[in-house]
């Protein structure tokens, strides 16, 4: 049997709150270290915010957090549970294929280039993985998706295809499908650099409107402002490590390394 | 023109016999080459290194050499191992099996071009694997590979008068008689050519009505 | 030894053949390049009814049998005409206007692929339309075509193999030369078959270099 998440809490020393909880994570890829040990806390109901200039690692880290990236050392718990693997007395394994999709099924992600499933409409999109990974029935998984468009304010688009829909729609959707699966956590990677300057608010505000209702977020972004005035920590990653972390706003008004002030004035 | 017409009507119910029977081949190859071709396209994804050899091996063989070097192949060598069908099951087959390499390519690129950030979206929501391929990948490879599965198509038709040499009575088949009994080989020649010209237009009209059916939903450019 | 025995003068004959098909496909490929580049030239400076005649025989060339155009000219032409025609004229006829009318096609697309602010680019600066043609476009082009036309070339080399039909002795004649009177098929098209597809991995390695030389300094997004 593997451990369970209360098991895993004291032994690793989680708090009771944390949602993400990672220490000493490590990612190579081939001679490349990309990770070199990232601790991080994201308690429940949390927005953390992670900026750092590209090849920084941070997008890297975030797709370790839902096994799109397998570790290469460290320990990574989601809601006090591995996701790619279950530790077995001392060792870890990787999990079956079929259990990994039920752990990933309660990390949400979203992506820079919204990646909707093109072939499909706005609502085949919503309900694909409800009705095909947590078995919701069609009419049930119908109804839920037209309330989750409702709230990113895309109600007349329940039928239209993804190229009929501006960028920031598509990540509208692409977060209302995200949001179709009931997560325990978003992970959002660069969710607005790949749109044009004005679409940008739209998206932010769904955003914010999620934060609100106690969702934990992990935020990848160069949207200082956003970080600023949502996110409850912000961390500052460079060169596979962390190199300031704390409240955002203290941070932007303060930063304490070298490193984080001279990122920061070329972002704002 | 009036000359022609009176010196070719009294072939023209043979050769739509020929006609036929290249309908009636393609359509039967067409079918064996997908079903080879979908067979072969998913070995090469295989994890066994073997199994991805032969595939790959299968499809680089018949697309680097002659169809008509094939064709005698399997004609004269079947019954040497006591294999005794048909010329026409024979063309059928040789005309299967080349197109089944160039079909496993087709569907081949079509999976592999599909967006490995859609193919990531797919698996953060926890879909399976085989959900993934048969739900995601598959229906969006099958769009995209329309056009060049239809030139594949067309080709098979064109590559098809070739069966003519095994003495199958297909299209080319009769034309050829019809050419030597009424002495008229260019006049019937060129309308042979554009009769084959006539059937791959039909087809690649329809290919891309297939095309702009699919494609309405996608962003492939120059659809719909 | 019976009569029908291989005999090491078979191994001759399979030269020859060899040299039919290799001697066949390099004329039709140089005589081909050249009427295509012709027909580009045609369609590149809107020739009328020329170019109209253009496009027309060579959609026909690409949507009907090579073997129903060997028919055609080698048959055909001569009954029409009332003109002497060898199966090796008659092929080589055949197989050059072929190959042309592909690689029409691909050089039209490759000049396509040139982005057209490239060549408003050119005009603003004075460029005559032949100027733009031999400075911009066909550097450009040239690169983004020797990808298809390799994957062409190689397609044509098999498509020689059919003029055995009309009597040239090519290598797939050797074949069924030797195919009759040895009654040994699978050793006679399996060394037939290998010899066609090293002829074509050949090509393909070869094109492959030169397509690697031309396209340092030209990136192409499409495909």
């Amino acid at each position: 049997m593997s451990n369970t998440p209360s098991e895993n809490r004291a032994r690793f020393g989680v708090p009771e709150d944390s949602m993400v909880f990672a220490r000493g994570v490590r990612k190579s890829f081939g001679t490349l270290d990309v990770l070199k040990g990232v601790d991080i806390d994201v308690p429940k109901g949390s927005v953390a915010c992670i900026i750092g200039p590209s090849g920084s690692g941070k997008s890297t880290f975030l797709r370790c957090i839902n096994h799109l990236e397998k570790l290469t050392g460290g320990i990574l718990l989601v809601d006090g549970a591995f996701v790619g693997y279950d530790l077995r007395k001392d060792r870890l394994y990787e999990v079956k294929d079929n259990e990994l999709c039920q752990r990933r099924a309660e990390i949400g992600m979203l992506f820079q280039s919204f990646n909707l499933f093109s072939h499909m409409t706005v609502m085949e999109n919503l309900i694909e993985a409800p009705v095909h990974v947590r078995r919701v029935p069609v009419e049930q998984a119908k109804s839920e998706a037209l309330e989750l468009l409702a709230r990113v304010g895309l109600s007349e688009k329940v039928d239209s295809y993804p190229r009929e829909l501006s960028g920031g729609q598509q990540q509208r959707v692409a977060i209302a499908r995200a949001m179709a699966m009931k997560p325990k956590v978003l992970l959002f990677d660069e969710p607005t650099s790949a749109l044009d300057p004005e679409l940008v608010g739209e998206v932010l505000q769904v955003m914010r409107d999620l934060a609100e209702t106690g969702m934990t977020m992990v935020v990848v972004t160069h949207e200082i402002g956003f970080a600023r005035e949502i996110g409850d920590q912000l961390i500052f990653m460079d060169g596979g490590v962390i190199v300031e972390e704390g409240n955002p706003r203290e941070m932007i008004a303060n930063p304490q390394s070298p490193r984080t002030k001279e990122f920061l004035s070329k972002v704002l | 023109m009036n000359q022609l017409w009176v010196t070719l009507r009294p072939h023209l119910p043979f050769m739509l016999d020929g006609f036929l029977l290249t309908v009636f081949a393609c359509t039967l190859a067409i079918i064996g080459a997908v079903l080879i071709g979908a067979l072969m396209a998913s070995l090469r994804t295989s994890g066994n290194r073997i199994v991805r050899g032969v595939a790959f091996a299968y499809s680089d063989v018949f697309r680097n050499t002659p169809f008509i070097v094939q064709l005698f192949f399997f004609f004269y060598g079947l019954p040497e191992i006591g294999i005794y069908i048909g010329a026409f099951e024979t063309g059928v087959i040789a005309l299967s099996i080349i197109g089944g390499a160039f079909v496993s390519d087709v569907i081949r690129s079509g999976i592999l071009a599909v967006d490995q950030g859609v193919i990531e979206a797919a698996k953060v929501s926890g879909l399976s694997r085989w959900t993934i391929f048969t739900k995601i990948v598959l229906p969006i490879a099958l769009r995209t590979s329309v056009r060049p599965m239809g030139s594949v198509l067309i080709n098979m038709v064109l590559t098809s008068s070739i069966l003519s040499t095994i003495t199958i009575n297909e299209l080319t088949g009769t034309a050829k008689i019809v050419a030597s009994t009424t002495f008229k080989p260019f006049e019937v020649y060129l309308v042979l050519l554009v009769l084959y010209a006539s059937l791959t237009y039909a087809l690649s009209l329809l290919i891309n009505t297939v095309h702009r059916r699919l494609n309405r939903a996608m962003d492939t450019g120059g659809a719909a | 030894m019976r009569y029908a025995d291989f005999t090491p003068y078979d191994l001759v004959l399979l030269a020859q053949g060899l040299g039919v098909t290799v001697g066949l496909f390099t004329l039709t490929t140089l005589v081909g390049l050249l009427i295509a580049a012709l027909f580009t030239l045609v369609d590149y400076y809107r020739v009328p009814v020329l170019r109209q005649v253009i496009v027309t025989v060579s959609e026909a060339l690409k949507n009907s049998p090579v073997l129903v155009q060997l028919f055609l000219v080698f048959f055909g032409l001569p009954a029409f005409f009332h003109i002497n025609m060898t199966p090796f004229v008659a092929a080589s006829l055949t197989i050059s206007l072929n190959t042309a009318a592909f690689a029409f096609v691909i050089f039209r697309s490759g000049i396509d692929a040139v982005e057209a602010e490239q060549v408003a680019a050119a005009k603003v600066y004075g460029h005559s339309r032949w100027q733009i043609l031999r400075f911009v476009l066909l550097p450009q082009a040239a690169a983004f075509s020797i990808g298809p036309l390799v994957g062409l070339l190689v397609n044509q080399l098999q498509v020689t193999s059919l003029i055995s039909v009309i009597g040239v002795f090519d290598l797939t004649k050797i074949g069924n030369i030797l195919n009759l009177r040895t009654l040994e098929p699978f050793i006679v098209w399996t060394v037939v078959g290998l010899l066609y597809y090293a002829l074509a991995k050949l090509l393909a390695s070869v094109g492959a270099r030169i397509e690697k030389r031309l396209r340092r300094s030209v990136v192409w997004e499409g495909i």
